[in-house]
């Protein structure tokens, strides 16, 4: 299973971005292999629609899960339509905690 | 007796409970209440910047009544505001969508469609629907 995390440097020590659309990249996580690699979000500064489209460029990676601060209602939408779990840390946590809490 | 109020789709609760102002003591009695559905409104109309129409179909409710909720948060704010009073946010017709909480791993999530009713991180049983 692949994971998104949204998060705001390239670096496994970095913080969860507090808002999806708004992230500049996003660590996939691959469960079974337990590799992560990171993607750059392309539409970070977009004015409209920055959520709305990563969600669509994550959905064509394959993800099963995401995992942001917050997510926008479009992205919900997107996510709720492709079947994709999406889940919120309630507390400041580290793409590396994410990652260990991941079994 | 009047007509029953539709519950109103929100996406997520807000995660605190108000705001107070700086600088002045909080005097009891004088509170604005914000309930769920304006906090919603007010959140997809002018933090994810869509237009009412769309906003009032997220929310399962008519483009005129939506217009009402936003109005009225508007002005809420607004007194809040000016006389310096504290912000509460509670209560009002809603439900909200399918969201659940682990109180072990301190996570808010959903699930996929016929997947299994576990917490993501630890495999518990054990969550509490998010309201």
């Amino acid at each position: 299973m692949i994971i998104a995390i949204a998060t705001n440097k390239q670096d496994i020590k970095a913080m969860v971005d507090p808002h999806f659309g708004r992230c500049e990249w996003y660590c996939l996580f691959d469960t079974e292999t337990r590799e992560s690699l990171f993607i750059e979000n392309p539409l970070c500064n977009n004015q409209e629609k920055a959520g709305c489209n990563a969600a669509e460029l994550l959905v064509g990676k394959n993800i099963k899960m995401a995992i942001a601060g917050r997510f926008g209602s479009k992205v919900v939408e997107v996510f709720r339509k492709n079947n994709i779990q999406m889940v919120i840390p309630e507390t400041q946590k580290t793409v590396a905690e994410i990652i260990n809490q991941i079994k | 007796m009047s007509r029953t109020k539709k519950d109103r789709l929100i996406q997520m609760a807000p995660h605190f409970y108000g705001f107070k102002p700086q600088g002045v003591p909080c005097k009891t009695g004088e509170d604005v209440c914000i309930n769920f559905e304006e906090y919603e409104a007010l959140n997809l109309c002018d933090y994810e910047l869509l237009t009412q129409a769309e906003a009032a179909k997220l929310m399962n409710i008519s483009r005129p009544t939506f217009t009402r909720i936003y109005e009225s948060v508007r002005r809420k704010i607004a007194k809040a505001f000016i006389e310096g009073s504290c912000i509460h946010f509670e209560g009002g017709n809603v439900t909200i969508a399918n969201w659940f909480k682990c109180n072990h791993c301190r996570i808010v999530f959903t699930f996929a469609e016929n997947a299994k009713k576990l917490c993501p991180f630890c495999k518990s049983e054990i969550l509490t629907e998010n309201n």
